[in-house]
């Protein structure tokens, strides 16, 4: 049994001592996922007779959680990109930078 | 009895042997599309380097970790609503007369919560397919990118890249650029390789932006005559192009579709068919045609002479799938010639300053791309209702994609500048963004710069400090 969460859609048997795969000859599907075409962990789980059911519910929290921390990190980085950089532009303000901005490399620095 | 039972053994046998193949076949196009995947990222890598060679060093950090992040934003981006807008909007928009499509079992599969994106026996070829495709946004989105380097904000680059890799390229691509396509049922709209849906586009787009965003800051002299900021390291940006050159081959490839058990075994994205080798011989006639090409017309100018390989390749894309190899190589060399003129006319007639020179190269070029097949390729079938290709039909596509592209890069940069937070502060740009941003050089400390040279128009080099001085005065730092 899962320890937390059961991710894995209805279609997913869990039958102890199910047929194992046989791989002696070619790849053979597992018993345990004979029902099942799709079993990513939260999602609908299609079946290949009737429609799947699973965690459908589920599922649709995560994407859209996904979709949520997608939007907050872009704005996030617009804000914190904001930040920095009217940050470094104070300090070029400061008195006695009137020079030509430092380089890389060594060029530029200080005003006389 | 015997002959029953044998020939009962025979059918079933047939059919485990059919279902054998077909598998291959399956699994034989999941693998293609994997390594052209794998091998798309040379693109990238290609872009960074290539722009990361252009900056100025000061910018040289700031410029490489914008490529790199484009896969940070476009990737979920694309998952989340990109592959759904290619899916479900081939009619047209959701308003349209043909709305009740938008509930086909294509559009379906490209919701973010199908069960088509995870492991799924049924489907083995989908995920593929979208890593394929979302390759392309990410080129897409890194034609931009080096257009505005040196001066835009990080995250202002990185939305734009959302809006053009996840929703303006794929919705141009979803009507001209699928068998379904509204363009392509009704008009017989033909960009086989994508000179226009991705390179043409991505150029509009680009131009918008640009608009919005300004030149770098001593860019231009009072009279609005261009200077030139010399490359920190041109090898660099040679090698980038090399290797966006290589990645190619594997765009080219990804826009076929594959199906190894049917004749012929290969088709264009309208599934009207053509050949792999006749894709490649002509993405390799184009560069030949399109080196040389930028070669004379820039007089011998390196950057130009690269630039104009890529320039002959994207001119050719769009009939890539029907071309014969003259004619690829001839109009290549031709529209290699005019990317130059056009990226020259750009900076100093529309005193736009595209570092890269990506709006002649990609979008000039893209657009050509599409003409071109008017003139030279008509009279192909194209699309599920086999409309031939036409002049009138491509001038369609174009009159379409030219102001989708532009006028949402437009928009959205407008927005963004009265937000205030499409630029970085003029402070920021003269010091350079690797010192605001990231703080370490690129370059170890012992490697002491000779300093940043400033070509005048007339083509004198002077210190960048000068330059640099009279431009503070000029913006009132």
């Amino acid at each position: 049994m899962p320890l937390l969460i059961d991710s894995a859609p209805d279609c997913i048997t869990h039958n102890e001592g199910a047929k194992p795969a046989d791989d002696s000859l070619d790849f053979i599907l597992q018993a345990n996922y004979e029902d099942c075409a799709g079993f990513g962990t939260f999602m609908p789980g299609s079946t290949y007779g009737d429609e799947g059911s699973g965690a459908e519910s589920l599922y649709m929290i995560v994407t859209w959680l996904g979709i949520v921390v997608m939007v907050v990190v872009l704005v996030a980085w617009v804000l914190y990109e904001n930040r920095r950089l009217i940050e470094a532009a104070t300090l070029r303000r400061r008195p006695g930078l009137g020079g030509p901005p430092p380089q890389p490399g060594g060029v530029g620095g200080e005003s006389p | 009895m015997l002959d029953i039972l044998i020939a009962q053994v025979d059918r079933l046998q047939d059919a485990a042997s059919a279902e054998s193949v077909t598998r291959d076949s399956v699994i034989l196009g999941e693998q293609y599309y994997f390594f052209t995947v794998v091998l798309m990222w040379l693109i990238h890598a290609g872009f960074m380097s290539y722009e990361t060679g252009i900056a100025r060093r000061k910018n040289a950090l700031a410029t490489a970790m914008k490529n790199i992040l484009t896969i940070a934003v476009v990737t979920p981006t694309f998952y989340y609503f990109g592959w759904w807008i290619y899916n479900c909007n081939q009619p047209g928009l959701p308003i349209g007369p043909n709305s009740s499509d938008f509930t086909g079992v294509a559009c379906q599969s490209g919701i973010p919560w199908s069960d088509a994106f995870g492991p799924n026996l049924t489907n083995n070829i989908n995920l593929v397919f979208f890593l394929a495709f979302l390759l392309f946004s990410w080129t897409t989105a890194s034609i931009m990118s080096g257009a505005i380097i040196e001066r835009a904000r990080l995250t202002a680059y990185l939305l734009l890249a959302c809006l053009l890799g996840s929703v303006v390229w794929i919705l141009d691509a979803a009507w001209g650029w699928s068998a379904g396509g509204w363009l392509t049922l009704r008009f017989g709209f033909h960009d086989s390789i994508a000179s226009g849906v991705v390179h043409g586009v991505a150029g509009a787009f680009t131009l918008g932006v640009l608009f919005n965003l300004g030149p770098r800051i001593g860019k231009y002299t009072r009279e609005g005559l261009a200077r030139q900021f010399r490359p920190h390291n041109l090898h660099m940006t040679l090698l980038g192009l090399m290797l966006i050159f290589t990645g190619f081959y594997a765009f080219y490839a990804a826009c076929l579709v594959i199906s190894s058990t049917a004749f012929p075994g290969w088709s264009n994205i309208y599934l009207s068919p053509t050949t792999l080798g006749s894709i490649a011989m002509i993405i390799t006639m184009g560069f030949a045609g399109g080196f040389t090409g930028g070669y004379f017309a820039s007089r011998g100018d390196p950057f130009w002479t690269v630039s104009g390989g890529l320039a002959g390749v994207i001119s050719v894309s769009a009939g890539a799938d029907v071309y014969a190899p003259t004619l690829g190589y001839l109009l290549a060399m031709a529209s290699a010639a005019i990317a130059v003129y056009a990226g020259n006319w750009i900076e100093i007639k529309m005193r736009v300053d595209d570092c890269v020179g990506a709006v002649a190269v990609h979008g000039v070029m893209g657009f050509l791309g599409m003409l071109w097949v008017g003139v030279f390729a008509a009279g192909y079938p194209t699309g599920l209702n086999n409309v031939d290709s036409s002049l009138g039909g491509q001038l369609m596509g174009m009159a379409t994609f030219l102001p989708l592209g532009f006028l949402t890069g437009w928009f959205a940069s407008w927005v963004m500048k009265k937000l205030n937070i499409l630029r970085v502060p003029p402070q920021v740009e003269l010091m350079g963004l690797d010192v605001a941003e990231y703080e370490p050089d690129l370059y170890l400390p012992e490697v002491v710069s000779p300093g940043e040279t400033i070509i005048e128009p007339d083509g004198t080099p002077v210190h960048a400090e000068t330059v640099l001085l009279n431009a503070r005065n000029e913006v009132r730092l």
